[in-house]
């Protein structure tokens, strides 16, 4: 009984030292986006590393608690936190030490995760009534305007509305990318994909997993919310869309949460394509991180060279790529 | 509005936009109706800039008013000035010296280079493409420097004076030189970015289609300047300038009036400026810059049309013991406006912030005029 | 220098309201960030457009009748503390807008910024110099590092 109490603490401890230094890592991974892809393509220089991941958030931490324009202000303030919770947890289900609990370290609990994720999205665009739209106080609605008995919309609920779409199908490539390792591994637990890969290599260099790595990577930029795939923040219409309305400790959180995202959405690659769940008692964490700076890098490339996408470049995209994903676990399934 | 209908006539909810927004560099307020993210119509609300400079200008003394102009607007400042300074020119029939004219050629050439690489990055910036943006205003800060080093301010320069141009602007052989070598490195700059432009396949899909308008609607909402010309209609002001008599060049159209025949239209306007430019500096005649041999005395009003960055602009006074009387100012977007709605119409939500910017808007030009409604 | 301090020093997020000027002054300060010659950040100035982010409110234009009620709402949204820079002459003191004929006070505008929003500092200049904008934006950091 003792035993099992030890070994239980043990693993608590190795989970709580994991995360605190995947953490630390991943606030200086917007950083290291900014000055080392953006501003290195763009020729100039850029901010310091350190500044967009962590001083911002902590400035954020010391500047007064609006109370933010929304009907339910509590639950609108509440959102960035349960992500973050949401991401952490993420993160939990992937080092080695979940192994213990099934229902949290499988697929299953993975995309519900993500889906939590999203839909707290959806929320925060529709609690956001900022100042910039249609509270700005300016006479339009005057005579001789158009159309004076319109119902009108804030920014946000487009914004709201675009990530609906996104849950509805934006996000199916990186689901579909998730269950590719499943079609090798006949398993939805992460301990049998990671083990599967451990003794037969990793999936990564399989035809089927190449295919869905690339799927994998859309899905990122997607789940990200990076552009060309920003709808949902784009700042030629919505500006910061369900973001507007954060001031002080909760836009730090949100701060946060993005570059922990971007951490745990590459960590979850080197689980499944490459199988190594990440743990700082193993040198192997180096590769976790290699794999989560590979795809921060990527991710740079990609959104400092293209625009912001419309439904007409978007719908395409994603067809696509959920093609490319299917055709990933129908040759997996082979 | 027949030839471009709405999908539906539902309008479904009003967006509101501005009056700040990150899409837009001046305060204007646009209300989109849309439809499913689809813009079914859109009214741009202008006068939030309203400053009254021609009531400024009443009464002020003619040299007085024609610096004054200048401040209207911070991106064709020069053109401002220089048809005020024509206004004035051509009522009280002060022959100007060949080399001022030269130099004010320079001027305006440039002034439009730096307009369009500003439209350019704007562009860029509101399809979300930063990158491109930053290319466009690195190439436009070689421009600024120009400027800066014949006018000795980095936007208003007050180049032209009654008579001439200030003594400040002369081009003197090593301006000339700096001048000549920045041309290249522009021209260079300008090549490598359009070609860039046309290979970038995703934002070349973008930009295609969207905010289209056709030429008979152009004409009918009197569009003017590179917007008219982006949708095939060959009217470029500057052919009967006489200012420009001395210089060849050739006026550009595009097809499709899109925001890509814009953007395009403008780099392509660019080659024709330098090219301007080049001839003025190869042909720039040698004497006195300014004219101050000329008498003052009452005119009836006067008008002075010239072709600006962004169309054509209408400067009208008369003079009165040397004082400005009766003024009115028309600016190219003033025409512009009825195109921007217009092209916002069936296209998404996304696209409506550029769909206006392709028309280069610049409402702090703008807001003079009243616009009465008759209902 | 305490943890607050220092993070302020490392990210200072500015936000800019046009008010009806000649569009000179905006698209330089524009010009200022966007620009890779100037390049705001890596003096880590931010642009942003969401008043909720911002730190330095850069405003410019002599704040013309419509603009005053979106200018003082904008104020309003940013969360303390908060900054205000008055960038171009006309934001200072109202430029050639400011009186008709001589010294006749212009109907048009609501006088420079100062009439509105409490200013901290002030960029001179028609239009203003990039640079100058910079230096503008950093100067405050003494007063926006002690700030509560």
């Amino acid at each position: 009984m003792f035993e099992i109490n030890a070994i239980a603490l043990n693993s608590i401890f190795a989970v709580i030292i994991t995360v605190i230094v995947c953490f630390i890592i991943s606030t200086l991974l917007p950083g290291i986006e900014r000055k080392y892809v953006h501003a290195r393509i763009q020729q100039r220089i850029g901010p310091p590393v350190t500044s967009p991941g962590i001083m911002a958030p902590i400035k954020f931490l010391f500047k007064e608690n609006i109370k933010p324009s929304s009907p339910v202000p509590g639950l609108y303030k509440a959102l960035p936190v349960i992500c973050f919770l949401v991401v952490l947890f993420l993160f939990i289900a992937l080092t080695p030490f979940a192994y213990a609990i099934p229902a949290l370290a499988s697929l299953v609990a993975i995309v519900g995760l993500l889906k939590v994720e999203e839909i707290c999205y959806v929320l925060m665009g529709a609690l956001s009534k900022s100042i910039m739209s249609v509270r700005m106080p300016f006479p339009d609605r005057v005579k001789g305007a158009a159309h004076l008995n319109t119902t009108r919309s804030f920014i946000e609920d487009i914004s709201a509305r675009r990530s609906l779409r996104m849950i509805t199908y934006g996000s199916f490539p990186l689901y579909l990318a998730l269950f590719a390792p499943v079609t090798q591994a006949r398993s939805i637990f992460l301990q049998d994909i990671v083990m599967y890969q451990q003794t037969h290599g990793p999936f990564l260099f399989t035809v089927a997993g190449g295919i869905s790595a690339v799927v994998f990577f859309i899905g990122y930029m997607i789940m990200l919310n990076e552009y060309p795939f920003s709808i949902i923040k784009a700042k030629c219409d919505v500006i910061e869309g369900p973001y507007m309305e954060y001031a002080s400790k909760y836009r730090s959180v949100v701060f946060i949460t993005r570059g922990f995202l971007m951490l745990t959405l590459g960590v979850l690659f080197s689980v499944l394509f490459i199988g190594i769940p990440p743990t700082v008692f193993s040198p192997t964490i180096l590769i976790n991180i290699f794999v989560v700076l590979v795809f921060v890098f990527m991710m740079g490339i990609f959104s400092a060279f293209t625009p912001v996408f419309t439904n007409r470049q978007l719908l395409p995209t994603i067809l696509g790529s959920t093609l490319l994903g299917i055709l990933a676990i129908v040759i997996g399934l082979l | 509005m027949e030839e471009k209908v709405p999908r539906s006539n539902i309008i479904e909810t009003e967006i509101p936009m501005g009056t700040v927004h990150p899409a837009a560099l001046e305060p204007y307020r646009v209300r989109l109706f849309v439809e499913d993210e689809i813009v079914q119509e859109a009214e741009i609300t202008i006068g939030v800039n309203h400053r009254g400079i021609e009531r400024i200008m009443e009464g002020l003394p003619v040299e007085k008013a024609n610096s004054l102009t200048e401040k209207i607007c911070g991106i064709c400042s020069n053109a401002h000035i220089w048809n005020s300074c024509r206004t004035a020119e051509i009522g009280l029939d002060i022959e100007i010296p060949e080399r001022a004219r030269y130099i004010r050629v320079i001027m305006s050439e440039l002034e439009r280079l730096h307009s369009h690489f500003l439209y350019l990055a704007h562009g860029c910036e509101t399809v979300a493409h930063e990158t491109f943006s930053m290319r466009a205003f690195y190439l436009r800060e070689t421009v600024m420097e120009l400027l800066a080093m014949i006018g000795g301010n980095r936007v208003q320069y007050g180049c032209s004076v009654l008579g001439g141009v200030r003594p400040r602007c002369d081009l003197d052989e090593a301006k000339l030189l700096r001048l000549k070598d920045d041309l290249d490195k522009i021209e260079e700059g300008l090549t490598d970015f359009a070609q860039r432009f046309m290979a970038d396949s995703i934002l070349i899909s973008r930009v295609t289609g969207v905010g289209a308008l056709p030429a008979e609607q152009a004409i009918r909402l009197a569009v003017t300047g590179p917007s008219l010309r982006a949708t095939g209609v060959a009217r470029d002001l500057r052919t009967t300038m006489f200012e420009y008599d001395d210089f060849d060049f050739n006026i550009i159209t595009q097809p499709d009036g899109d925001v890509k025949s814009n953007l395009l239209m403008r780099a392509l306007e660019s080659f024709e400026s330098i090219n301007i430019i080049r001839q003025a500096i190869a042909n720039i005649p040698e004497g006195k810059v300014v004219n101050r041999d000329w008498e003052m005395f009452d005119t009836d009003i006067i008008e002075s049309y010239i072709e600006v960055p962004r169309g054509t602009l209408y400067h009208s006074y008369a003079l009165e013991s040397g004082r400005v009387r009766h003024c009115v100012i028309r600016t190219p977007s003033m025409a512009n406006i009825g195109a921007m709605q217009y092209a916002c119409i069936g296209d998404h939500i996304t696209d409506a912030q550029l769909c206006i910017v392709q028309c280069d808007p610049c409402f702090t030009c703008t807001d003079r005029a009243i616009e009465i409604i008759r209902r | 220098m305490g943890i607050k301090s220092f993070s302020r020093a490392r990210a200072i997020h500015v936000m800019l309201v046009y008010t009806g000027g000649c569009n000179g002054c905006d698209i330089e300060i524009v010009n200022s960030i966007l620009s890779p010659r100037f390049d705001a950040e890596q003096y880590k100035v931010f642009l942003t457009w969401n008043p909720r982010e911002a730190d330095v409110l850069v405003v410019t234009g002599p704040v013309t009748h419509l603009n005053r009620k979106p200018l003082e709402a904008i104020y309003e949204a940013i969360p303390e503390p908060k900054l205000v820079v008055a960038a171009g002459s006309c934001a200072l003191m109202g430029g050639v807008y400011k009186n008709i004929h001589g010294d006749i006070p212009s109907e048009e505008i609501e006088g420079p910024v100062e009439n509105i929003i409490p200013v901290a500092a002030k960029i001179p200049g028609c239009a203003v110099r990039p640079q100058d904008v910079l230096a503008g934006v950093v100067s405050l950091l003494p007063t926006l590092l002690d700030a509560d």
